[in-house]
């Protein structure tokens, strides 16, 4: 590879019993001189009860490596394990019943079925897996994030931030093992993703779950327990409980790299 | 998950809208076409329980079975269940005396024509005009007013009969019986226990009835009712034992009443049978159009909402839920469809019903809806849905999760390698199997042992199908040339159409698919009745040469008449074309019933002048019969073969002297006039029509007159130039074409309905498309007719495609069928281009509602919306 670290990176080292973890992941799009190479060998472990966010800037690949961790995307090369089991050998039909048990996601928005209220949406995985409904889960879910009002409206009738609460309360109600969230703030204003991510916080410290966020916003990414970054499909450094300031220093930092690498 | 499907239909209803209404279509005219045969077939079967009310029926046994008939209706000389041989009225007398009988009266009907207040004949449509004897206490026949006739002067009418005629009891009127004009007296009202399916019933004395139509003493059977307590069977068993008995050489049997009740009903459903298989077809034409509709709906649906089938799936749906929840939907469109279809279908057979009522025929009761009718209707119309919803299904169940997650929703077009392939592969069939048809057929031999039928059917079945599959491939080029003229006429909007319909090829072709079939049936059918029209109007022209033709509206000209004008001092030639029921028999053929043309053969040459493909007609003269070559086909007859023709009367073995294709000879076999005297004995000949040749010098309209004259009073005849003979055929062809284009409409209209659904869910689709070029600059007037280009276009490929496949098959068939009369091929390119032109109206008014919608979007919504 012969790319040098970022100077504020510590070498990735193995968090103690890992939620998800990927070795020597790549994925390649594309064939011949059109290739393009989104990972080239990706080793991480992901920490078990704790939210930890991806950066970088576009193209560098976060996006494909949260899909191929989540087992949206099938990875060219290499293995992911969630939760003790290798998901990279998956056949479709075992990723799928995966999905239904372990894995929750957040996506960037726009993701709530418009023809169904807050409370279906949020009990739609549940549904999906015929799953009876843990009330007790669903309660202490809804109240963490404050939805008790809006259970019977449809998405249309919700703003950003509470749709986007709902998505959080359907990612958590079935227990997953792990959740991942693309952008989950993308399309909200400052207050609004604040109560966001300060929800997955939250779940993370107060549910124990675990969450895997991906987000190029570096106040999204203070809220992190482990902050990774990312630069042309490698690991390029990381940080953990950083501030603002932090953040955008190690971004900075890449952003300088980058520059010298290319000129 | 059900719950996301339904919600969704709810949210949505609209888009589903011309989907149920496809459904509800289709449904309805398969729904009518069931209880309206369940209807035909009670009225029928409920006028067999009336005029059949015998306890027992003596009659000879059946020489003939019916699976000797010829294709297509049984011929009613023929009677049910095979051909009989008359039997001896006078059996009456004997069957009367035997113990348990307490009436036997012989069958005597025959056909009359009664002439109405209006002076007008007393005729319903196509339904036959009967006369049958009335025997004091008749038990069949309910005497509602007057007396019994009495002698030849006397006649008594059914009820119907006697509303439609606008007679009264006493009143004098003309009536045509056996050839004779006779002045009655209208004495009797009757009427049948259940309605007569508008025949013109009249009753006559019994004895004047047997002296008309069973003059050698011969009728067709016996009556029997017994006395009170005594069992059909035993009362079987009585005449067996007795006359039976006392005549073993006879040939007769006797059954119970219900027996020849059943066999009566099963005849008459087979019948009605083939009309019901024969608007199946056309029903099921309507939903497969339907189907188009639902698939184009559902596949645009699925791609609208790939984005929430992949979050379903990344949520942990299995492809198999996201399936069933597109299935859910289709499942709901085709019950809902097909329960209202149901609903329709019964008040469409209360309109028919209505509308027969008012030309005098009554259908019995309700329209009957059976468990069965309605299991079938529901089930049908549901299955047509769910195939139709099942591409798009398993579409939707194969969204990769990870597309939930990406910002655009990028729909791969699938490459239409594999529909060019499979498409060209069905067309390359089709195409052979139809060379085959066409060369089985017109091979010499016929005896590859290939029915041209068969292949005929794959060919075109393959053909159409083909045609479909490769459509989206053809799109493109197609609609390319097509859309020229408005690329360079309306610009930039040309333009902009253009794009629209070509950017989704299959979307399109899926849409114009529908007209296709339908405008593929309409052109072939166009094309085959011009072809019958002209090789008809080619054969009539060449064939008849009399100066007259004279013809009767009931296929059967007076004996009265054709004397008188033989008589006519003007007259040259009077040539009569007779015909009768025999049975046909020789090699390789057991006996089969079948009907002989009995002619002049001095008329050859003169009056008619027929073309023979072998042989030659005047040998008709030397007791040498002639073959029509469908007969000489099917049968595997040549010149010289020996034929053998009988009736009760007697048997003639004639051998074959000529082989015609003639129109005016059509029956399977025409002998001389004398030998068919021989055959029928003292029963008169049956006249269907006279060549009239004026003697040189007299103007053809004064013999015209005189010969109006003359069948003036038989009302029913009518004497005809070539000219108005030709004109005649040509009638008959447009209205029988008539029937197939109103009951090809209702495919057209789905299909045309199919063009309203596409264009209107595109531009759902499209609209923050059309917000973008509103919000620069495009008018409303110009987004309408941009889409009326759009619908125009498609309409005019759909047909364009159709015409040219059907034109094609329509040569095909005509080619196959050359030998049966349709010796020439016309293409009416003038109906043709009315199509296409029609076709181009249909789709501006497929735009319009699809148009109003996309012009009143609000331009900044439509931008803003996701």
């Amino acid at each position: 590879m012969g790319r040098h670290a970022a100077p504020v990176s510590t070498s990735p080292e193995p968090a103690d019993d890992p939620i998800a973890s990927a070795r020597a992941l790549t994925k390649v799009y594309g064939a011949g001189a059109t290739a393009v190479h989104a990972l080239r060998g990706v080793d991480v472990d992901l920490g078990r009860g704790r939210l930890t966010a991806i950066m970088g800037p576009s193209g560098s690949g976060k996006s494909t490596l949260m899909h191929c961790m989540a087992g949206l995307d099938t990875p060219t090369s290499g293995t992911v394990e969630v939760d003790g089991q290798v998901i990279s050998s998956m056949s479709q039909r075992q990723l799928t019943n995966l999905r239904r048990t372990r894995i929750g996601f957040v996506f960037q928005a726009y993701n709530l079925v418009p023809t169904l209220t807050a409370a279906e949406n949020i009990t739609l995985p549940l549904d999906i897996a015929r799953t009876p409904v843990d009330r007790e889960r669903f309660d202490t879910v809804i109240s963490t994030l404050g939805l008790g009002d809006r259970l019977t409206h449809r998405p249309a009738e919700l703003s950003g931030g509470q749709q986007q609460r709902v998505a959080c309360a359907r990612a958590l109600v079935a227990k997953p093992s792990i959740v991942f969230a693309d952008e989950p703030t993308g399309n909200l204003d400052s207050k609004a993703a604040g109560e966001v991510l300060g929800f997955l916080r939250r779940s993370v410290d107060d549910l124990g779950q675990s969450v895997v966020m991906v987000t190029h916003d570096p106040r999204s990414a203070s809220y992190a327990h482990r902050v990774i970054f990312l630069a042309d499909g490698a690991i390029v450094g990381e940080l953990h409980d950083p501030a603002e300031a932090d953040i955008l220093e190690a971004l900075a930092a890449l952003g300088e790299a980058r520059e010298q690498d290319a000129s | 998950m059900l719950r996301v499907s339904l919600r969704e239909i709810r949210a949505h209803g609209v888009r589903f809208a011309l989907s149920v209404l496809a459904v509800i279509l289709g449904v309805a005219f398969v729904a009518g076409t069931f209880i309206l045969r369940a209807m035909l077939s009670d009225t029928f079967d409920s006028i067999v329980e009336s005029s059949l009310q015998g306890d027992a029926y003596l009659r000879s046994v059946a020489t003939t079975s019916d699976d000797g008939l010829p294709d297509g209706p049984p011929d009613p000389g023929a009677g049910f269940g095979g051909a009989r041989d008359g039997i001896d009225i006078t059996l009456a007398d004997e069957v009367a005396a035997v113990d348990g009988v307490a009436r036997a009266l012989p069958d005597v009907q025959g056909p009359i024509v009664i002439v109405g207040a209006d002076g007008t004949a007393v005729v319903n449509g196509q339904a036959p005009s009967l006369a049958l004897a009335l025997h004091t206490d008749d038990p069949a026949v309910d005497l509602v007013a007057g007396e019994v006739p009495v002698g030849p002067n006397e006649i008594g009418l059914e009820s119907g009969a006697l509303d439609s005629s606008g007679l009264a009891l006493g009143d004098t009127t003309t009536v045509v019986l056996g050839g004779e004009v006779r002045e009655v007296t209208v004495v009797a009202e009757g009427a049948y226990a259940s309605p007569t399916s508008g025949a013109t019933l009249a009753f006559l004395d019994a004895d004047v009835a047997a002296e008309l139509f069973a003059p050698d003493g011969l009728v067709n059977s016996i009556a029997v009712y017994g006395e009170d307590a005594v069992s059909q069977s035993d009362l079987v068993d009585a005449i067996t034992e007795t006359v039976l008995a006392d005549h073993p050489d006879a040939n007769l049997e006797a059954r119970t009443g219900d027996d020849v009740r059943a066999e009566a009903s099963e005849a008459i459903n087979e019948i009605i049978g083939f009309i019901g298989t024969f608007l199946l077809v056309f029903a099921s034409i309507a939903l497969f159009v339907g189907a188009f509709i639902i698939t184009n709906t559902f596949a645009m649906s699925v791609r609208q909402r790939q984005r929430e089938y992949a979050l379903l799936r990344a949520l942990g749906a299995s492809p198999a839920q996201v399936f069933a929840v597109v299935l859910t939907q289709a499942f709901a469109v085709g019950l809902v469809g097909s329960a209202i279809g149901l609903l329709s279908g019964v008040a469409l057979v209360d309109l028919i019903r209505w509308i027969l009522s008012r030309f005098g025929m009554n259908l019995t009761g309700e329209a009957p809806v059976t468990a069965f009718t309605a299991v079938l209707c529901l089930g049908i119309g549901t299955a047509v849905s769910l195939v139709a919803a099942a591409v798009p299904a398993r579409r939707a169940a194969l969204t990769a999760p990870v597309e939930a997650m990406r910002d655009d929703v990028t729909v791969t077009e699938k490459s239409l390698r594999w529909r060019a392939l499979v498409g060209a592969l069905l067309l390359l069939i089709g195409v052979a199997a139809t060379y085959v048809s066409v060369a089985v057929s017109t091979d010499e031999d016929p005896y590859w042992g290939l029915e041209p039928g068969p292949w005929l059917g794959i060919g075109a079945g393959a053909v159409l199908v083909g045609m479909l599959a490769l459509s989206p491939v053809i799109a493109r080029a197609t609609l390319g040339v097509l859309a020229a003229p408005f690329v360079a006429a309306i610009k930039p909007l040309g333009r902009l159409a253009r794009g629209n319909v070509m950017r989704n090829p299959r979307r399109t072709a899926s849409t114009a698919g529908a007209l296709m079939i339908g405008m593929a049936l309409v052109a072939a059918c166009t094309v085959l009745a011009a072809s019958a029209r002209e090789s008809t109007t080619a054969i009539v022209e060449t064939e008849y040469r009399a100066d007259f033709v004279v013809l009767s509206a009931t296929n059967a000209v007076p004996a009265e008449a054709v004397t008188a004008i033989a008589d006519l001092d003007d007259v040259a030639r009077a040539d009569a074309l007779s015909t009768a029921p025999v049975e046909l028999s020789g090699p390789g053929l057991d006996p089969t019933a079948t009907t002989v043309i009995g002619a002049p053969p001095t008329a050859f040459g003169t009056t008619l002048e027929i073309e023979t493909l072998e042989g030659d007609l005047a040998t008709l003269a030397d007791g040498e019969a002639a073959l029509h070559t469908s007969a000489a086909l099917e049968y595997g007859w040549q010149i010289g073969d020996e034929i053998t023709l009988r009736t009760d009367v007697t048997e003639l073995t004639l051998t074959v002297g000529a082989i015609t294709n003639s129109q005016a000879l059509n029956a399977d076999v025409t002998i001389g006039e004398d030998q068919l005297a021989e055959l029928l004995g003292p029963a008169p000949a049956n006249v269907v029509m006279v060549g009239v040749d004026g003697v040189d010098g007299v103007p053809l309209t004064e013999l015209g007159d005189q010969l109006d004259a003359i069948i003036e009073p038989y009302v029913v005849v009518t004497a005809l130039t070539a000219d108005e003979l030709v004109n005649q055929i040509a009638d008959r062809v447009n209205q029988a074409l008539v029937i197939i284009y109103a009951l090809l409409a209702l495919s057209v209209v789905i299909a045309v309905l199919g063009i309203v659904n596409t264009l209107a869910l595109s531009v759902i689709e499209r609209t923050r498309e059309i917000g973008l070029i509103r919000a620069v600059g495009l008018g409303r007037l110009q987004l309408s007719v941009t889409i009326v280009i759009e619908s125009v276009l498609t309409a005019i490929f759909g047909t364009v495609v159709g015409v040219v496949v059907g034109v094609a098959l329509a040569a095909a068939v005509r080619s196959v069928f050359a030998d049966q009369g349709l010796s020439v091929l016309a293409i009416p390119w003038d109906q043709l281009v009315a199509i296409v032109a029609l076709s181009a109206v249909v789709g501006v008014l497929a735009a319009v509602w699809p148009a109003i919608r996309a012009s009143r979007l609000p331009v900044l919504e439509a931008i803003a919306q996701e």
